[in-house]
């Protein structure tokens, strides 16, 4: 299955069930080049389900799924890493190795892919520095706040400069503060050109933004935005820029509500 | 695989064994202590079976001739002896060199063959079996053909000591083969449990390295040398302990051999091989799922 070049990330007709339950129902989604996105439900509604699918921890019953190159139905074991290496992902509980510092956290993502030590160094000055961490780089992540966890786990997650990053409720054990600074970082990172698909149950956190949400609830798309128009993207990875990113979130209310 | 990539694999590897060192130093204690009673297990069976090998090639029989044979009668029954099957050295014992022993023996005693006149001992040919021959049915039998010979008095090779001596033999190797499968099996057991444990502790590590698209060489070859480090470790410590045990025991038991060094560096070698190939596996069925 071939999808057209300006989509980075593609999911057509997947479903998945559990037993009799069905975690997945008949989704159909894209994400373009550069887009930032924002998949929002209840939990149990299917979001980590469908994120896992994208980056292949867990195959479809039916259905398809398309990342750049990669196509679900004829993805090989042996090919997973390569896929790996071109996404990054986070988590809600940032699953940093706990025994290695900042700097050999992000440098693992590096050297999994056999890159020369001294352009992970390098690599790994800009990124640090772009996540805030620089200073950070030899402390461990116990010492650490939740926060500052999530930034490195960013930092790992786009150490390969990926096409596309994936986040499943990142923000779910942070507070407003921590919150608020992780959602710049994933505008800025967004505005890099890096797409961005973000999971999260909390509709309020992401409204203002303006950006397309996609509603999901007991496994089916109930509601998507805005449908997209090849003309838009480049617009709108300009409207997400920093600055205006910032405003908006300068205006908008987080509630810090805890999830389930 | 790339220069880098194999580099990395082997930082991975030595950091690995640093950062965990407490849980590997755990796992080879447990490790070690119960290769220590496989192998504590192996000396004395080794030390029983070397005695009893000691004993069946220090075991004669003793042909004792009539009074008045003559010379050459005594000749033909030499070379008689010696055509029986089994034998494989006759070694003639007059009455004078018997009685010179006797004396030995007896040590302080010995006055009394003093007052004795005259020698009572008989002239004899002392026999030595060849390996394998030296079962109570064969030596049964050698002597009932050669007591049944002219100018022999009797044939003497300590039959009732040596009949049930071998019936706990037999035993003695029943219970060792099946006392050691029982060893041999729970020291798998444990060692293959350890690894596991280890490897599930290991878990989120491991989730994390596919998370960043790792292969599974770069996650499986640094588990490898881990499992075989332990391996080798514990079993060093398994030598060391039964090297300390052997040491002691020596004080009681004065010819007590240790385990051939070729032995112990199979074991070691096999330690590790065993060490490495159980975290493979184990690791195998988390990289599936």
């Amino acid at each position: 299955m071939t999808q057209d070049s300006r989509i980075i990330a593609g999911v057509y007709h997947l479903s998945k069930e559990f037993g009799r339950h069905f975690s997945l129902k008949d989704v159909s989604l894209q994400v373009s080049n550069g887009e930032i996105v924002f998949l929002v439900g209840p939990s149990g509604a299917g979001k980590s389900t469908l994120l896992k699918m994208i980056y292949m921890d867990d195959l479809p019953a039916s259905g398809q799924v398309v990342v750049g190159p990669y196509v679900s139905s004829n993805m090989k074991r042996k090919t997973i890493p390569d896929l790996r290496r071109k996404m990054g992902i986070i988590f809600q509980d940032f699953r940093l190795l706990e025994d290695r510092n900042v700097f050999e956290n992000v440098a693992l993502a590096m050297k999994v892919t056999g890159m020369r030590m001294g352009e992970i160094k390098s690599r790994m000055t800009e990124i640090l520095t772009r996540v805030g961490l620089y200073h950070k780089r030899y402390e461990y992540p116990r010492t650490m706040s939740g926060g500052e966890q999530q930034r490195v786990a960013i930092a790992r997650a786009v150490a390969n400069r990926p096409s596309i990053l994936l986040a499943d409720e990142p923000t779910g054990n942070l507070d407003p503060v921590a919150t608020k600074n992780i959602l710049e970082l994933l505008f800025k990172i967004n505005a890099g050109g890096t797409a961005v698909l973000m999971a999260t149950h909390d509709i309020n956190l992401v409204r203002s933004f303006g950006q397309r949400i996609i509603y999901l609830e007991a496994g089916s798309i109930v509601r998507d935005s805005e449908k997209i128009f090849v003309g838009d993207i480049r617009d709108r990875i300009e409207k997400s820029s920093v600055s205006e990113s910032a405003e908006r979130l300068a205006g908008h209310e987080i509630t810090g509500e805890d999830e389930e | 695989m790339k220069l880098n990539e194999m580099k990395y694999i082997l930082d991975e590897s030595v950091s690995m064994l640093w950062r965990r060192k407490a849980a590997n130093l755990i796992s080879v204690i447990i490790m070690g202590l119960s290769l220590l009673i496989l192998i504590v297990f192996l000396m004395v069976t080794l030390n029983i079976t070397g005695f009893i090998d000691k004993t069946s090639k220090e075991t004669r029989m003793y042909v004792y001739l009539n009074d008045g044979v003559s010379e050459s009668d005594s000749r033909d029954i030499q070379l008689k002896l010696l055509s029986e099957t089994g034998v494989e050295e006759v070694v003639f014992i007059s009455r004078e060199e018997a009685m010179e022993d006797f004396r030995e023996t007896l040590g302080e005693n010995n006055e009394l063959l003093d007052a004795l006149d005259f020698n009572p001992l008989p002239d004899s040919y002392r026999l030595k079996l060849k390996e394998g021959f030296v079962t109570s049915a064969i030596m049964k039998a050698i002597s009932e053909r050669v007591e049944s010979w002219e100018g022999i008095e009797e044939v003497r090779f300590g039959k009732r000591w040596f009949e049930k001596g071998e019936k706990l033999v037999r035993n003695f190797f029943i219970i060792d083969i099946v006392l050691g499968l029982i060893v041999f099996l729970s020291v798998v057991f444990v060692i293959s449990n350890t690894v596991r444990l280890t490897i599930s502790n290991s878990r989120e590590t491991i989730d994390i390295l596919k998370l960043v698209g790792a292969t599974n060489k770069y996650i499986e070859i640094p588990f490898m040398i881990e499992g075989a480090m332990q391996g080798v470790v514990s079993s060093l410590l398994a030598v060391g302990l039964l090297g300390v045990i052997h040491w002691f025991a020596r004080g009681y038991i004065q010819d007590l051999v240790f385990i051939r060094l070729d032995a112990i560096a199979l074991f070691v070698f096999l330690c590790a091989l065993l060490g490495a190939v159980g975290s493979f596996a184990a690791l195998r069925r988390f990289l599936k799922s």
